[in-house]
């Protein structure tokens, strides 16, 4: 049986959750993805990274020994990472603004509150596949751009405080 | 090519490899449109519902276990488990009701406080009641949900105070 479009993909799920795995699991099935990975934790999580190369994580956010915040930042940052530019969508329960934002400065690509519905995440792929993200390197940050909206031909000042400061200096 | 801007360096979309093909992304943002395909994820999600209702039902009993013997980091752990499977078993009231709970031991732990045991209590029994049967969670899961939230949010005021 033909798997449509994603059927040569290979995903990774790293969840604690044995029962959420499975979930997981079975969407991405649905899908037509039939390499599913999984692993418990980030540590293992980058060893399958590295052995097995998959296509996409998803990732929960509370896990030890390694969370999946740590793991997007070994993903993004890491001299042994296989592929700092894998999709990476967090699925968490924890929609705390303070923890939304700390996996997006850890470079990942979409997030997915829980409870997880098929139509999110579909929709999340959806994203990654149809609106493929530019990345941006600086000294704190390594990962998909994280301005969203991005206004074409912005005739503007830059919107760094210090590309302001330099505009303020240069008048 | 990347560019600089600043500080950054920004690689395009178009230089990094991308998920599928060209044809192939068109024909898997169709699939994913297709009705079908949604219909089929949720047959498979029917599927998995009385399981993850069993999982559900057992995080539940020990999180009473875990308020009884006043160890709230675990039970605010197990709350969190709750609030992340509840939904995707149908209990939609009973992952609210988790939520609350969670969110108040958060709340608590920041403060360095010790969570009210009487609270803590309450949302015990909602979650009891509310994950007993559908119909019961149905009926008076949601509202007692809003009442525990307001009751959190009372409770937090007077300890800012």
């Amino acid at each position: 049986m033909s798997g449509g479009a994603f059927e040569h993909l290979k995903a990774l799920v790293v969840e604690d959750n044995q029962h959420m795995r499975i979930l997981l699991r079975s969407l991405l099935n649905a899908l037509g993805i039939a390499n599913v990975f999984e692993a418990t934790n980030g540590e293992d999580a980058f060893v399958l990274l590295r052995d097995k190369q998959p296509d996409l994580v998803l990732s929960d956010l509370s896990m030890t020994p390694m969370d999946g915040i740590a793991f997007a930042r070994e993903v993004r940052t890491s001299m042994s990472s296989p592929n700092p530019y894998i999709p990476i969508i967090m699925v968490t329960g924890h929609t705390e603004r303070h923890r939304i934002e700390a996996a997006r400065d850890a470079g990942v690509t979409e997030v997915l509150a829980k409870p997880v519905t098929a139509g999110n995440l579909f929709q999340r792929i959806g994203e990654i596949v149809d609106r493929p993200r530019a990345y941006v390197r600086c000294l704190h940050y390594f990962g998909p751009d994280r301005r969203r909206h991005a206004i074409e031909n912005y005739g503007g000042p830059f919107r760094r405080r210090e590309d302001f400061e330099n505009d303020l200096a240069v008048r | 090519m990347s560019k600089s801007v600043a500080d950054a360096e920004v690689v395009p979309a178009s230089m990094i490899p991308p998920l599928l093909s060209e044809a192939r992304s068109r024909q898997a943002m169709s699939q994913l449109k297709n009705g079908e395909t949604l219909a089929k994820a949720n047959r498979m999600l029917a599927l998995k519902s009385g399981e993850m209702r069993g999982a559900v039902l057992a995080l539940v009993g020990q999180v009473e276990r875990e308020a009884a013997g006043g160890d709230w980091p675990a039970v605010q752990a197990t709350s969190h488990e709750i609030r992340g499977l509840a939904g995707s078993a149908g209990l939609d009231a009973t992952g609210r009701i988790a939520n609350v709970l969670y969110q108040y031991l958060d709340a608590m732990a920041g403060r360095k406080a010790a969570p009210d045991a009487a609270i803590g209590g309450l949302h015990i029994d909602a979650l009891l009641r509310s994950a007993g049967t559908a119909r019961d969670a149905a009926q008076h899961g949601d509202a007692v949900a809003r009442e525990l939230s307001l009751l959190v949010a009372r409770k937090l005021a007077e300890i800012k105070k």
